[in-house]
């Protein structure tokens, strides 16, 4: 789920910054050091929409670099237990397949997935039903829901299940 | 497990009203779904529904969470949730009047649910014919005071019904989080643990990802099971999910007549050097080094990145191709990842014969050891191919040895050869007739034997039987003595050679009797090699007997001649 929330951080500048640029340069830093990091308390931050204050700067001792607290407006993205999500395949092995939904990498087992869907090996590994309609292979794009998660620093991990009504393929490659 | 029936039916004449209530409705019986089997859905209104619910969760003890979620749920969709607009209000203009029927003022749906208010009253009075209203009105209030509890939980429960809650929190993510930390209610600690314990007796965790169970989605932080880092970080199985999914691909791939095969890389498959370890003799490579933008045709290949050259052992691309017909194939090195990663692009281009099945040193669950634990074939199915048999001490009967493939002057000093190397030569190993090509033809007869010839049933089979009897082929019918190979004093049964031989099928001897066919020595002056001159038996070094360990075939005896030593 995406939210849009305020955060706070101290941003430390170096004196070559310093002038007309300073606010510019800040920003720019601050989008650098912050946009595609991942935190267990929000989770993934996808972009930075805009800078709320930026705080009075305090000069470090001995170095000559300023800290600055800045609040900034952020997007970030954080699954929960029991969200539906729409993800993309990335991998497809006889544990079960992964998935992608942006950063988010996904997991779900040969146990959550339809008992009448099996496994066929070959260059193009997949998980198919008998009578062949639907296909799960990479590329593929599945809605699943989400039963366990865990972030990482830089990583967010899910376990997810395709073993309930409405969920599977959305988009097969193959037909599309 | 309860096979849990409900009975939840919207007579057709409310049809405008069923798919506003189906829609809403997949969480509580999906959640069944997964545990209880099927939910049926049957008469009587959603109210009368979760009564049943409610008397039955009472009857089956302990009380199942999952009861008691949908017990929620249905107790949410009717008095609680802001979706279910119109029933909200049917449900509060029955809390006001005290009685068994419905006001018929709702704002939303007012004439669809004027039907379905209705239906309900109707249904409740039938529903509700044996026992009083008064009991109804008890029940209704105790779920309500459960209800509010269950909110609370909910909260802490990591969104376990997040998808309803969302409703009420909107977008309050730190607040769910403080929740999350701090747990507000000790009740809800409680039914949370009971929670937990209750799902843990359910699930057996038969592996994680990212330390998380991969059926139930718990934490989960005990380091069992066998890593498999190989096919994605953070992903480890435990024994019993090893050996279930062995099983279950054994049966898929003996279906489609298939067996494993384990490759090597270095001095198996492809031979590799780094840049300044190349001799002077050897800088003519570096102009005659194969493009990278097409790897399928080329077998010399300068990777400046990594600082090596690599060269493909002839025949390797035939060999792979016909190979993946017979066997899914794995790679496994004591190289490292990167270079385990590298060398499959260069081999297999296209992904069409590894997928991600390559194994590297950083893999393995031992140091300096490979396993078949990291690999998910039954071991009677799997064939290895490697040039080193001091790393599968406890596979050896899966091995097929292969002699190592020098091409740069590098890797010949590396095993202390002194020779001059392929590459400095400008030679190479012989393409229709080389190690690659005859282990092929091995390869092939031992898929032929494990699928065509053994009589028992397939899944009993075992490969490593088959390959005792091909190799117990190669040298059969001969007998052999040896002369002057092993040291004074040693135990010739224990010689390397002499096992070797009867691997291979020949039977040994120490003394020499006219139904011996060959004397192996290491000198033509020895008392047995003149014996074999004289009686016209074969002569032949001990390299014979290696030769066709190696070429899994009987070599000609001309090509091996005993030398006479000078001292002689």
């Amino acid at each position: 789920m995406f939210f849009h929330i305020v955060l706070e951080r101290n941003m430390q500048l170096h004196p070559r910054h310093f002038g007309r640029n300073l606010r510019e340069n800040l920003v720019s830093k601050l989008m650098k050091d912050v946009e595609g990091t991942c935190s267990g308390r929000h989770g993934f931050v996808v972009a930075i929409t805009g800078i709320e204050n930026v705080g009075k700067g305090l000069i470090r001792d001995g170095t000559g670099f300023v800290t600055f607290p800045v609040k900034y407006q952020c997007v970030v993205f954080r699954p929960f237990k029991g969200e539906i999500l729409e993800a993309a395949v990335t991998m497809v092995n006889k544990m079960g397949f992964f998935a992608e939904a942006g950063p988010v990498q996904i997991f779900v087992s040969n146990h959550l997935i339809p008992d009448d869907m099996e496994f066929q090996s070959g260059d193009m590994p997949n998980y198919t039903t008998s009578d062949g309609s639907v296909k799960i292979q990479k590329d593929s794009e599945v809605r699943l829901k989400i039963i366990g998660t865990r972030v990482d620093a830089t990583e967010i991990f899910c376990i997810g299940t395709i073993k309930d009504d409405f969920l599977g393929v959305i988009n097969d490659p193959t037909t599309a | 497990m309860y096979l849990l029936t409900i009975y939840i039916q919207v007579p057709p004449r409310n049809h405008q009203t069923s798919p506003r209530f189906s829609t809403s409705f997949p969480h509580s019986p999906q959640a069944l779904n997964t545990r209880t089997g099927h939910a049926t859905t049957h008469a009587a209104s959603p109210r009368v529904s979760y009564l049943r619910l409610l008397l039955l969760s009472r009857v089956l003890q302990p009380p199942q969470p999952l009861l008691l979620r949908s017990v929620r749920f249905l107790t949410r969709s009717l008095s609680s949730g802001p979706a279910f607009k119109f029933s909200t209000a049917q449900t509060k203009a029955h809390k006001q009047e005290n009685e068994m029927s419905f006001a018929t003022d709702s704002p939303v749906h007012s004439s669809s649910s004027d039907d379905f208010a209705a239906l309900i009253d109707a249904e409740l009075g039938v529903g509700s014919s044996g026992s009083s209203s008064d009991e109804h009105d008890n029940e209704e209030e105790e779920i309500d005071g459960d209800n509010d509890d269950n909110d609370h939980e909910e909260n802490e429960d990591d969104g376990e019904d997040e998808l309803t809650d969302h409703r009420n929190k909107r977008c309050k993510i730190e607040k769910l989080e403080d929740q999350e930390l701090q747990g507000s209610t000790s009740q809800g600690l409680i039914e949370e643990k009971l929670e937990v314990s209750l799902k843990k007796d359910i699930c057996t965790h038969p592996g994680s990802f990212g330390q998380m169970c991969i059926l139930c989605g718990q934490r989960v932080d005990d380091e069992s099971g066998v890593t498999f880092g190989y096919i994605h970080k953070g992903l480890r199985l435990g024994n019993d999910e090893i050996v279930r999914l062995r099983s279950t691909d054994m049966k898929n791939l003996l279906h489609h007549k298939k067996l494993y095969l384990v490759l090597d890389l270095d001095h198996t498959l492809l031979n590799s050097t780094l840049l300044n370890h190349l001799t002077s003799e050897e800088e003519y490579l570096k102009a005659q080094s194969d493009s990278l933008q097409d790897v399928s045709k080329g077998s010399l290949f300068m990777l400046d990145f990594m600082h090596m050259m690599t060269k493909l052992r002839p025949f390797v691309r035939t060999f792979l191709k016909e190979a993946s017909e017979m066997f899914e194939m794995y790679i496994y090195t004591m190289g490292d990842r990167p270079y385990a990663l590298e060398m499959a692009k260069l081999l297999d281009p296209k992904q069409e014969y590894f997928s991600g099945r390559v194994i590297s040193r950083d893999d393995g669950t031992q140091k300096h050891q490979k396993g078949l634990d990291v690999v998910l074939g039954q071991e009677s199915a799997v064939v290895i191919l490697d040039d080193t048999e001091n790393a599968w001490t406890k596979h050896k009967d899966n091995l097929i040895l292969m002699e190592r493939y020098h091409f740069f002057a590098s890797s010949c000093h590396q095993f202390g050869f002194n020779c001059k190397s392929l590459s400095q030569l400008k030679n190479d190993e012989s393409e229709p007739d080389g190690a690659l090509a005859s282990v092929l033809k091995v390869l092939r007869q031992v898929h032929h034997i494990f699928f065509d010839e053994l009589d028992s049933d397939l899944a009993s089979r075992d490969v490593r039987q088959v390959l005792k009897i091909v190799r117990k082929d190669v040298l059969k019918d001969c007998k052999i003595i040896f002369s002057r190979v092993f040291p004074t004093k040693f135990q010739a049964e224990n010689h390397l050679l002499w096992k070797m031989a009867e691997q291979l099928g020949a039977t040994c001897s120490t003394e020499t009797d006219s139904s011996v066919t060959h004397v192996v020595s290491t000198d033509a002056g020895t008392e047995k090699s003149r014996w074999a001159v004289k009686e016209n038996k074969f002569l032949v070094h001990p390299r014979w007997i290696e030769a066709a360990n190696f070429l899994w075939q009987k070599q000609p005896e001309e090509k091996f001649p005993v030398s006479q030593t000078k001292n002689q």
